[in-house]
């Protein structure tokens, strides 16, 4: 494991046992000339999380962290653009050379003679083309032959799939991750249900059986319409990794999209050693990666406290789990308490900043119980686990003209309405429990083939033993000398605005007056997370938080024939146009010639009566078209009349000539 | 229940809406209703606020002479110099028709005193003919829908909240139930599309009037395009180019065909991307041209088909609701009656539905 600071020692005492790793096979590739460690089962993102390579770059001065959802895209060194791929989903091989095409921070010119070093990728994040995907605008290659898409591999999906090809359908399931099952690792077990691993391991053996399922591992869909869904996959072969954009039809299309975590919104939510609960989780659980050696948790959603357990069983100190909610209940926080962990409930993160030496952060926690608050001492910690919840993952669901609408009590939109080819399943369409999301696989699929439905039962624990999850925490607004708080922890950079500091008190007419915030004018798509805490922060009212996310998702055209223009209208033009309809009473089409022969008259030219005249409203008439070399005039006047033709102020004496017959009437 | 009475109600969320209301109060002394959304801020913009735009009639170019001052000088009294700033908008076009209106619009131009070029080809890509006009006025919508707002409220202007039920009468008549107050209107103004679309009577819809699908694209930023404000008379797209470098694409057509104009159109095909897009239904007039007045003759006023400098003619359409017009006035409104005859209409604009 040498050069990977961050990878556990598996088997040394601790839980997490690198489940997407072979140990035994070690590798090396390079990123931008620096070599990187990393096991067969590795990602490029997990190997370099791995070998302590925390952070993308610089934003607006301020570090930003590397994570699954805010990774630049990599290709192989002498290629372009066309074989560019995504790190998070590109397997490490073993002598692969890679480069990250983004622009770099401006350094020292002599530093750069030599291979990169320290923490960061040192990515240019001010530019908005830092982490451009390529393959959005590529265009594609017809993908395997479907009647139903599953989007989505988790276990709702992995039902879908299976109901699907039972009731006889081909099917095609795709999932981003290398790897079967979704994210239901971390939510644990209801008394009396299989143990995710079991469901999981059934469900893909299911799976593997089935002749009629095609499965797309590494497939990342990004657009999604009535019978079409466009991907990007990221194969393997022969040891050569590989990106293509595919298009996928099928008559129904299941979204088994899961659920997307939400970022607590403070003052350096998005700094290198904040991560979320989930990812840490699967970090952990796949990878075995856990930086540094104490952590603080952070959460209003139970699941983080096993989270916490999981650490504690690596022998990693958790210093503290704090926790939005006043009076949280659950098996997880028992578990915890067993295991000595420090507990503070009713208390937010407020801000967190960079320590003065080292990797770690400082955190300033803040008690928040109903509308009291109150500042906590701050703490040190290497690793802040960060948790705000679970948003249904609904991107495609919007893509696809999905509605949804916002439910203030769970804080988060949900989806609302049908759509004819297109249905979803599990915990994107807002089921929380294993056994709904599986029972919901099979649902969607009867819906969409308008099959009955069986009713679907969400089996929650009560409130009472669970508390439910609290909206997601908003802690300190940023100021001038605070790093941003970021209203997720995607590709997007939409911030908080800065709280404005004056001495004058706000009733002063010269006191700095709060600065509005348009998101209408914010030039970046607005992620689902962006909009929850845009409703939460007050800039989106909650009525309009759904069609607001349906028009700022980051859509891509496929049905792209352009429209025809609406003026190109094939053969002569209309002489005179219906433009000029009336413009001029009793004119006429004339042929008018300048007196001065070689003077030539532009379309649009006005006509007056005399030279002395410039009023457009008492012009007697206008330079139609040039036809032939000839200027063309719709004109009140008679054959051989002398007037004046007015261009660019000058004025020019022309004679109206000869008419141009019936045909042409004005 | 308390009954109260108001002129006017005027429906819609534009600035056109927003500036009527509160001329009508402010300026005429009238009781005023308004109805619309504050949504600017968040939502994507469904039109541009010009103060020119491909007009080819001279008593247009005349009568946004009068009203873009007037509607500045509003704007810079009430607060909102800061919702509007002055652009080099560059029209354009490639088809031999747009090119020949382009022509006529840069000759009216100039004859009401507006500065306008050629633009070069490097302006507008090659192929294209182009059209600078100098010193246009364009409003900044979300910033100046606050200030129309606070000032709608300073005017008491009474505003429609989403527990209060409007009624509409097909004779442009209606009243709206607040909590225990009855508020009778004499009569309602349809001031942007949206609010015509959702409250004319399709029974007695105008033959002027069509619908069409739009749509709305928002790109991240990318490189400077010729002008901050470009409009293209082929196709009907509007592009403004935010500071910021965003881009916000408007134009006729479903979202994914005008995706594909645009790739075009920036010559970047399939490399822009997008942060925001919108389809909704808009409303053309058969010819051309702006359609005004009470359908029927005695139902609700309609404002429709005005283009991109609609709102610099609300203090005149103010006027003209009031009956208190110039004659000019009268005589522009007059000819653009949303019940007029439209065959060989002697009012016809370029890029009219027929």
């Amino acid at each position: 494991m040498k050069g990977q600071s961050s990878r556990f020692d598996a088997g040394a005492g601790g839980q997490p046992r690198g489940s997407a790793l072979d140990r035994t096979r070690p590798l090396k590739f390079s990123l931008d000339g620096r070599v990187v460690s990393g096991f067969v089962g590795d990602t490029v993102l997990t190997a370099l999380l791995a070998s302590g390579i925390d952070t993308v770059g610089l934003r607006e001065g301020s570090p930003l962290a590397l994570s699954s959802r805010h990774a630049p895209t990599i290709r192989p060194v002498a290629s372009d653009d066309r074989q560019a791929l995504a790190m998070e989903r590109t397997p490490a091989t073993n002598g692969a050379e890679y480069v990250t095409p983004a622009r770099k921070t401006a350094g020292n010119p002599l530093l750069r003679l030599f291979p990169p070093a320290g923490r960061s990728l040192n990515i240019d994040l001010d530019r908005l083309d830092a982490l451009a995907r390529p393959w959005l605008g590529a265009p594609a290659e017809p993908g395997p032959a479907a009647d139903m898409l599953v989007v989505g591999g988790g276990v709702a999906g992995l039902s879908s799939a299976l109901a699907a090809a039972t009731r006889g359908l081909r099917v095609v399931l795709v999932d981003a991750s290398a790897h079967l099952g979704g994210r239901t690792r971390l939510f644990g077990t209801q008394e009396g249900e299989e143990s995710p691993g079991e469901v999981i391991a059934r469900l893909t053996d299911e799976v593997a059986e089935q002749d009629a399922i095609t499965v797309l591992l590494g497939a990342e869909v990004f657009a999604v319409r009535s019978g079409i869904a466009r991907l990007h996959h990221v194969t393997t072969v022969e040891g050569v990794v590989s990106g293509r954009v595919v298009d996928i039809r099928a008559r129904h299309i299941v979204l088994a999209t899961g659920a997307l975590e939400r970022l607590p919104v403070f003052p350096g939510n998005r700094l290198p050693g904040v991560v979320g609960a989930l990812e840490a989780f699967e970090l952990a659980q796949l990878f075995d990666i856990w930086p540094g050696g104490s952590t603080l948790v952070a959460t209003s959603s139970s699941p983080a406290y096993r989270l916490a357990m999981l650490a504690r069983d690596a022998n990693i100190a958790v210093s503290r789990v704090v926790d939005s909610r006043a009076v949280p209940q659950s098996r997880f926080i028992e578990f915890a308490k067993a295991y000595g962990i420090t507990l503070a409930p009713g208390t937010i993160v407020a801000a967190a900043s960079p320590a003065a030496r080292g990797r770690g952060l400082v955190v300033l926690p803040q008690m928040s119980i109903n509308g009291f608050t109150r500042a906590e001492p701050e703490i040190g910690t290497d690793r802040l686990i960060a948790c705000g919840g679970w948003q249904p993952d609904l991107t495609l669901w919007h893509m696809a003209n999905g509605e949804s609408i916002w439910n203030s009590t769970l804080g988060l939109l949900e989806p609302h309405g049908s759509l004819p080819d297109i249905a979803l399943a599990g915990s994107a369409a807002g089921w929380l429990s294993r056994s709904a999301c599986l029972s919901s696989g099979g649902e969607a699929v009867d819906m969409l083939l308008g099959r009955q439905q069986r009713p679907v039962e969400e089996r929650l624990i009560d409130p009472v033993y669970e508390t439910p999850d609290a909206v997601t925490p908003v802690g300190n607004p940023p100021e001038d000398n605070t790093p941003p708080a970021y209203l997720d922890g995607g590709r997007r950079y939409v911030t908080r605005p800065a709280e404005q500091v004056s001495s004058w008190p706000g009733w002063l007419p010269f006191a700095p007056r709060p600065q509005g915030w348009s998101l209408a004018d914010t030039p970046q798509a607005l992620d689902i997370g962006d909009i929850a805490a845009g409703v939460q922060l007050g800039a989106i009212p909650p009525a309009s938080a759904g069609i607001v996310a349906q028009e700022r998702v980051a859509n891509v055209p496929i049905n792209a024939a352009p429209g025809a223009t609406r003026n190109d209208v094939a053969g002569p033009l209309p002489l005179p146009p219906a433009w000029l309809a009336g413009r001029y009473p009793g004119a006429s089409l004339r042929i008018v010639v300048p007196e001065d022969e070689a003077r030539t008259l532009d379309p649009g030219t006005l006509i007056f009566s005399d030279a002395d005249q410039s009023d457009a409203l008492l012009a007697i008439g206008v330079i139609v078209r040039i036809v032939d070399d000839r200027a063309v005039a719709l004109v009140r006047g008679t054959e051989g009349q002398v007037a004046s033709a007015r261009e660019g102020g000058r004025s020019i004496d022309i004679r109206l000539a000869s008419s141009l017959g019936p045909e042409h009437g004005a | 229940m308390t009954e109260s009475h108001a002129d006017f109600a005027v429906l819609g969320s534009t600035p056109l809406a927003r500036l009527l209301a509160g001329i009508l109060a402010a300026v005429h002394g009238k009781r005023v209703v308004f109805v619309g959304e504050s949504q600017a801020s968040y939502r994507l913009p469904r039109g541009i606020d010009l103060s020119v735009s491909a007009v080819t009639r001279p008593e247009t170019w005349a009568l946004l002479g009068r009203g873009v001052p007037e509607t500045t000088k509003l704007l810079t009294r009430v607060g909102g110099r800061r919702a509007w700033s002055r652009v080099d908008p560059v029209m354009f076009s490639e088809a031999p028709a747009g090119r020949v209106a382009l022509a006529h619009v840069r000759h009216m131009a100039q004859a009401f005193g507006h500065a306008a070029e050629r633009a070069r080809n490097q302006n507008t890509g090659r192929d294209r003919e182009g059209l600078i006009l100098r010193d246009a006025v364009l409003l900044h919508r979300p910033m100046l829908e606050t200030v129309l707002d606070k000032w709608l409220g300073r005017l008491a202007v009474r505003r429609v909240g989403d527990g209060d039920i409007l009624t509409l009468h097909a004779d442009g008549s209606g009243h709206v139930l607040a909590g225990d107050e009855r508020i009778v209107i004499r009569q309602t103004v349809l001031a942007d599309d949206a609010a015509v679309l959702a409250h004319l009577d399709k029974s007695s819809w105008p033959g002027l009037l069509h619908q069409r699908i739009r749509s709305t694209i928002s790109i991240e930023p990318t490189a400077p395009i010729a002008a901050p404000v470009m409009l293209g008379l082929d196709n009907g797209i509007a592009l403004v180019q935010q500071a910021g470098k965003g881009l916000s694409a408007m134009g006729p057509g479903a979202m994914d065909p005008l995706a594909s104009a645009l790739g075009q159109l920036l010559g970047t095909e399939g490399a822009f991307r997008q942060a925001g897009q919108s389809s909704y239904q808009a409303l053309v007039t058969a010819d051309g041209a702006p359609a005004v007045g009470r359908v029927g003759g005695n139902g609700p006023d309609v404002l429709a088909g005005l283009g991109p400098s609609a709102a610099f003619l609300a203090p005149a359409i103010a006027r003209w609701l009031c009956g208190v017009a110039e004659p000019a006035e009268s005589a522009w409104f007059g000819a653009r009656l949303v019940d007029r005859q439209f065959d060989a209409s002697p009012v016809a604009e370029f890029g009219g539905a027929q």
